[in-house]
C-alpha cells in the first residue's frame, strides 16, 4: 500500500474576475507600460516647454501677434462623450459580473457608440492645434500627443465592438465576461489618461 | 455582484477543497497504471506541432525559449566578429584594414547588437525557459503573446543585419545622439533602420516581460508563498518590472527621430524649439535601467548556482531580495551620469554622483551575502561555479571603475576615452557574460539532457579569463592616456600602439574561449555523459522533473514545502490532482500566498501570433520609407489581431468548450479519488 497526500483542485472554477484571471494581469501591465509612456510624453511636453518664451509661439499677423491658443471645442466634446460612456460601461461591467447577457449588450453598444463618436471628434479636434506637426516642436508634441491618444481609443473601440460581437453571436461565457471586465479597465483608463492630457494640452497654456 | 462577493463565493468554492489535504491510499502496480494512462493522455494533449508548421505555430515556452537563446547566441558571435575586427583595425597605428565609414557601422552594430539582440533577449529567454519549470507551472501566462515576442525579434535582428549587409548599416553609435542622427547630418536611411531595430526589439522585451510577470505572479505552484520564491525567479521578476517602467522612454525617443527623419516633426530640431539633449534625456532614462536589465538576470544565475556548488542555502535570502528591488529602483536616478559633459545645473550633476554611488551599497550586500554563503562550506569547483567565481573578480574591478566614473571632474577628464570602453565592459562582460557561460553549464544538462564537458568547460573558462583581462585591463591605461573611443585609427607618435597590440591578442585568446565553447556543446549533444533528472543535486523546482522536461513539464503539480522544494521536500509531499488531462490547463494561485484558484485554460498552438509579427513587420519596415504604411500597417495588424480573437483558444479540445462553463469540469479519475482518512 501507498499513501499520498492531495489537494484536489478539480473544483476550481476556469475564469473568475479580477485580481484572479491572468487576464486581468497581463492588461493591467500592458496599462502599466502605456501609463509611463504618456508620463514620458508629459515630461516631454514641459521639457520643450521651456524652450518658448511663450507657450504655444505667437503668430505674427499684419497688425498685431496672435496668441495661436488650442480651441476648446472638440476636446471638450471628446471629453464628454469619454465620461459619458463610463456610465455604460460600469452598467456592462456590473452585468458581465452577474451575468446579466442582455444588460452586456446593451451597454457595449452604447459604449461603442459613444468611442466611434470620439474617434471621429478626435480626427477633427487636430485642426483646432493652430500649428501642424511640422510647423515647430510645439505642433510636434501635441500632434504626438492627441495620436498616441487616437490611436489607444481606435483600438479600445476595436476591442469593444468584438466582444460586442462575440456576446451577440456567441457564447456569453465566463471567459469573456471576464474580458468584458478587462475591457472596462481599459475604458476607464484611456479616459482618465485623457482628463489629464486634455487639462495640460487645452488648460496649461491658458495659465499664463 | 460586487468584488467582495465574488472573492467570497471563490473562496467557498477553493476552501474546503484546497485546504484539506486528504490522503489516498491505493495498490501500487494500479496506481502505476493509471500514471502510466495519465501520462500517455498528457503527452497527446501537449504535443507540439513539427516542421514547418510548427516553427510558427508552436507555443511551447520551452522551445520559444531554446530559439530566443540560439538566435540570440548567433547575434553574439556576430557581435563579436564585429569587435575582432575592430581590434584588428586598432592593433596597430595607422592601420588601413576597415576605412572610416566601415569601422562607423561596425562599432554602432557591434553595440546595437550586444544590447539589443544578444544581451536583452538572452535574459529574457532564460527567464521564460527556467521561470515556469522553477516555479512549477506547465507552460507560461500567455503563451501565445511569447511566440510573437519571438518573431518581432527576429524581425528586429534581421533587419538590422540586412541594412549592415547592404552598406547600409546605421553608423551613429549605439544611442545614435542628434544632431549626428538627425536628418541634417544622416542622409539615407541607416538611422531609420537602427531606429526600427528598437521598435522590434523594444515590443519583444515588453512582451516577455509581461509573460515573465505574469507567470510568476500567478502559476505558482501552492506552497511557493512569495517569500519562498527563487531567487532566479526574483532577479527576472524585478528585471521585468524595470522593462516596464524604462522600455517605453527609448520607444519614445526612437520614434520622434524617426518622426523628425521621416515626416518633418522638430522634436530636436533647436532651429524650430526641439532639443538635442532631449534625447539624451529619453535615450539614458531607458539606457541606464538597461544596464541593470542585462545585469539582474544574471545575478539570479549566480544565486543558484552558489547554492548548489557549496551545498548549502543562501545567506541573507531577505537582503538578497531587497537588494535586488532597491538596485532597481536608484537605477532609475542615474540616467544624468552619462550626461555630464552636457550642461546639467550642478546640483543635479551632486544629485546624480551620489545616487550613483549609492548603487554600489545593494550590489555590495549581494556579493556580500554569496561570500557568505561560500565561505567554510565545501566547495565542489565546477565549471559553472567557476564563472561564478571570475564574475566577482571582474565584476568589482568593472564597480569600481563604476564609483570613480559617478564623480563629476574625473568623469570630464577621461569622457568618451577608453576607460569608459573598460569600463562598462567590466560590468557587462563581467556582470552578465560570465554568469550567463556558468547558467549554460549549469541548465545545459536541463535543456539536452546530456552534460557538457568538464575538462573543455575549465579551459573555456580560463582562455575566456584570461582573454577578457587581455583586452580590457589595457583599455583603462590607454583611456588615461587620452586614447578616445570611436575614432577609427591614431598615429605612431601617441604611444599607444604596445597596448592597444596587447587588447588585439586578447581579443582572440576571448574569441577562442567562446569557440571553445560551441565545439563543447556540439560534441556534448552527440556524445555528453546523459545527465539524468538532478545531475548536481540542487534544490529548484526544475530539476525534479526529466531532462530534458516532458512537453507538459509536470505530471502532478508539486506543493512546495520551503524555499529550496527539492532539498526540504518530506516523503510524503502532497501533490495537486485534479487539472484535465485531456485539455491543455495550469493551476492559477493568489499572488501573495499561492492558494490553488482557478483551472486556467492555456492557449496551445496557433498561426495567428506569427502573422501579426508579420504585420507588425510590415507596418514598421516599410514605415522606413513612407508614412502610409501605418495606415497600411494598422489594416492589416487590425484583421490578424481580430482573428487571433476569434480563434479557438485550445483546439485540442473544442467540443470540450462547447459544452460550456460547468460541464467542462473533469474530475479526478474515479480510480484515483482521494478516500478519506
Amino acid at each position: 500500500m501507498s499513501t499520498r497526500a492531495v489537494i484536489d483542485i478539480s473544483e476550481l472554477p476556469h475564469h473568475e474576475f479580477d485580481t484572479y484571471d491572468p487576464v486581468w494581469w497581463g492588461n493591467n501591465f500592458l496599462l502599466a507600460i502605456e501609463t509611463s509612456m504618456f508620463g514620458i510624453l508629459i515630461a516631454t511636453y514641459f521639457y520643450l516647454r521651456q524652450n518658448f518664451t511663450e507657450w504655444p509661439p505667437p503668430v505674427a499677423q499684419l497688425t498685431a501677434t496672435l496668441k495661436p491658443l488650442p480651441q476648446l471645442g472638440y476636446g471638450t466634446a471628446v471629453t464628454i462623450l469619454l465620461l459619458f460612456g463610463c456610465i455604460p460601461m460600469v452598467l456592462t461591467d456590473i452585468a458581465a459580473r452577474r451575468g446579466n447577457r442582455a444588460v452586456s449588450q446593451i451597454g457595449l453598444i452604447i459604449a461603442v457608440a459613444c468611442g466611434l463618436a470620439a474617434v471621429v471628434l478626435r480626427g477633427f479636434e487636430f485642426s483646432a492645434v493652430y500649428f501642424r506637426w511640422d510647423s515647430n516642436a510645439y505642433g510636434s508634441v501635441v500632434w504626438f500627443m492627441l495620436g498616441m491618444h487616437m490611436l489607444h481609443l481606435l483600438v479600445l473601440t476595436t476591442e469593444a465592438i468584438l466582444l460586442m460581437i462575440w456576446i451577440f453571436t456567441r457564447e456569453y461565457d465566463m471567459k469573456h465576461r471576464v474580458d468584458i471586465v478587462t475591457v472596462a479597465v481599459y475604458w476607464y483608463w484611456v479616459t482618465a489618461i485623457w482628463l489629464l492630457l486634455y487639462a495640460i494640452i487645452y488648460f496649461t497654456p491658458r495659465l499664463g | 455582484m460586487s468584488h467582495k462577493e465574488a472573492q467570497k463565493r471563490t473562496e467557498e468554492r477553493v476552501a474546503p477543497r484546497s485546504r484539506q489535504v486528504t490522503r489516498m491510499e491505493l495498490e501500487e502496480n494500479e496506481l502505476a497504471a493509471a500514471m502510466e494512462r495519465e501520462r500517455e493522455e498528457l503527452e497527446r494533449t501537449w504535443a507540439r506541432p513539427s516542421g514547418l508548421r510548427g516553427w510558427f505555430t508552436d507555443t511551447d515556452h520551452k522551445r520559444i525559449a531554446m530559439r530566443y537563446i540560439k538566435t540570440a547566441f548567433v547575434f553574439f558571435v556576430l557581435g563579436g566578429i564585429e569587435a575582432a575586427l575592430m581590434r584588428i583595425q586598432l592593433a596597430r597605428p595607422e592601420n588601413h584594414f576597415l576605412s572610416p565609414d566601415q569601422y562607423n557601422q561596425i562599432f554602432t552594430v557591434h553595440g546595437s547588437t550586444m544590447m539589443f539582440l544578444f544581451a536583452v533577449p538572452i535574459m529574457t529567454a532564460m527567464g521564460i525557459y527556467l521561470v515556469p519549470l522553477m516555479v512549477g507551472a506547465r507552460d507560461v501566462a500567455f503563451p501565445r503573446l511569447n511566440l510573437f515576442g519571438y518573431f518581432v525579434y527576429l524581425t528586429g535582428g534581421l533587419l538590422l543585419y540586412t541594412g549592415f549587409i547592404l552598406n547600409t548599416g546605421p553608423d551613429a553609435g549605439w544611442f545614435a545622439y542628434v544632431p549626428l542622427s538627425g536628418p541634417a547630418f544622416s542622409p539615407g536611411k541607416r538611422v531609420d533602420i537602427w531606429a526600427q531595430m528598437i521598435t522590434f526589439t523594444e515590443i519583444s522585451s515588453l512582451v516577455g516581460a509581461i509573460v515573465i510577470i505574469g507567470t510568476a505572479f500567478k502559476m505558482r505552484a501552492p506552497g511557493m508563498s512569495l517569500n519562498r520564491l527563487p531567487l532566479f525567479v526574483w532577479a527576472q521578476v524585478v528585471t521585468a518590472f524595470m522593462i516596464i517602467f524604462a522600455m517605453p522612454a527609448v520607444m519614445l525617443a526612437s520614434s520622434f527621430l524617426a518622426s523628425d527623419r521621416l515626416i518633418d516633426t522638430h522634436f530636436f530640431n533647436p532651429a524650430e524649439g526641439g532639443d538635442a539633449i532631449l534625447y539624451q534625456h529619453l535615450f539614458w532614462f531607458f539606457g541606464h535601467p538597461e544596464v541593470y536589465i542585462i545585469f539582474i538576470p544574471a545575478l539570479g544565475f549566480i544565486s543558484p548556482i552558489i547554492v548548489t556548488f557549496a551545498r548549502r542555502k543562501i545567506f541573507g535570502y531577505v537582503a538578497m531580495v531587497l537588494s535586488l528591488t532597491s538596485t532597481a529602483f536608484i537605477g532609475f536616478g542615474l540616467w544624468v551620469h552619462h550626461m555630464f559633459a552636457t550642461p546639467i545645473p550642478q546640483m543635479g550633476e551632486s544629485f546624480f554622483t551620489a545616487a550613483s554611488m549609492m548603487i554600489a551599497i545593494p550590489s555590495g550586500v549581494q556579493i556580500f551575502c554569496w561570500i557568505a554563503t561560500l565561505w567554510g562550506s565545501k566547495l565542489n569547483i565546477k565549471t559553472p561555479l567557476l564563472f561564478v567565481l571570475g564574475f566577482f573578480a571582474i565584476f568589482i574591478l568593472g564597480g569600481m571603475t563604476g564609483v570613480m566614473l559617478a564623480s563629476v571632474p574625473l568623469d570630464l577628464q577621461i569622457h568618451d576615452t577608453f576607460f569608459v570602453v573598460a569600463h562598462l565592459h567590466y560590468v557587462l562582460i563581467g556582470g552578465s557574460v560570465f554568469p550567463l557561460f556558468g547558467a549554460f553549464y549549469y541548465w545545459f544538462p536541463k535543456w539536452t539532457g546530456r552534460m557538457l564537458s568538464e575538462s573543455a568547460g575549465r579551459l573555456n573558462f580560463w582562455l575566456m579569463f584570461i582573454g577578457f583581462n587581455l583586452v580590457f585591463f589595457p583599455m583603462h591605461q590607454l583611456g588615461l592616456h587620452g586614447m578616445p573611443r570611436r575614432v577609427y585609427t591614431y598615429l605612431p607618435e601617441t604611444g599607444w600602439g604596445t597596448l592597444n597590440l596587447i587588447a588585439s591578442i586578447g581579443a582572440f585568446v576571448l574569441a577562442g574561449g567562446v569557440l571553445v565553447f560551441i565545439i563543447n556543446a556540439a560534441w556534448a549533444l552527440r556524445a555528453g555523459a546523459v545527465a539524468g533528472a538532478n545531475p548536481w543535486a540542487a534544490d529548484s523546482l526544475e530539476w525534479s522533473i526529466a531532462s530534458p522536461p516532458p512537453n507538459y513539464n509536470f505530471h502532478n503539480i508539486p506543493v512546495v514545502q520551503g524555499r529550496y522544494p527539492i532539498w526540504e521536500a518530506t516523503a510524503d509531499a502532497p501533490v495537486v490532482r485534479g487539472l484535465s488531462t485531456t485539455k491543455r490547463e495550469t493551476l492559477v494561485t493568489s499572488v501573495m500566498d499561492a492558494q490553488p484558484e482557478l483551472r486556467f485554460d492555456i492557449p496551445g498552438p496557433s498561426i495567428w501570433p506569427s502573422l501579426v509579427a508579420v504585420a507588425v513587420a510590415v507596418t514598421f519596415i516599410v514605415g522606413i520609407f513612407t508614412p502610409w504604411a501605418f495606415l497600411v500597417g494598422a489594416i492589416l495588424a487590425g484583421i490578424t489581431l481580430i482573428c487571433w480573437f476569434f480563434a479557438d483558444p485550445n483546439y485540442e479540445n473544442k467540443t470540450a468548450r462547447e459544452t460550456g462553463e460547468r460541464s467542462q469540469r473533469v474530475s479526478p479519475r474515479p480510480e484515483l479519488q482521494p478516500k478519506e482518512v
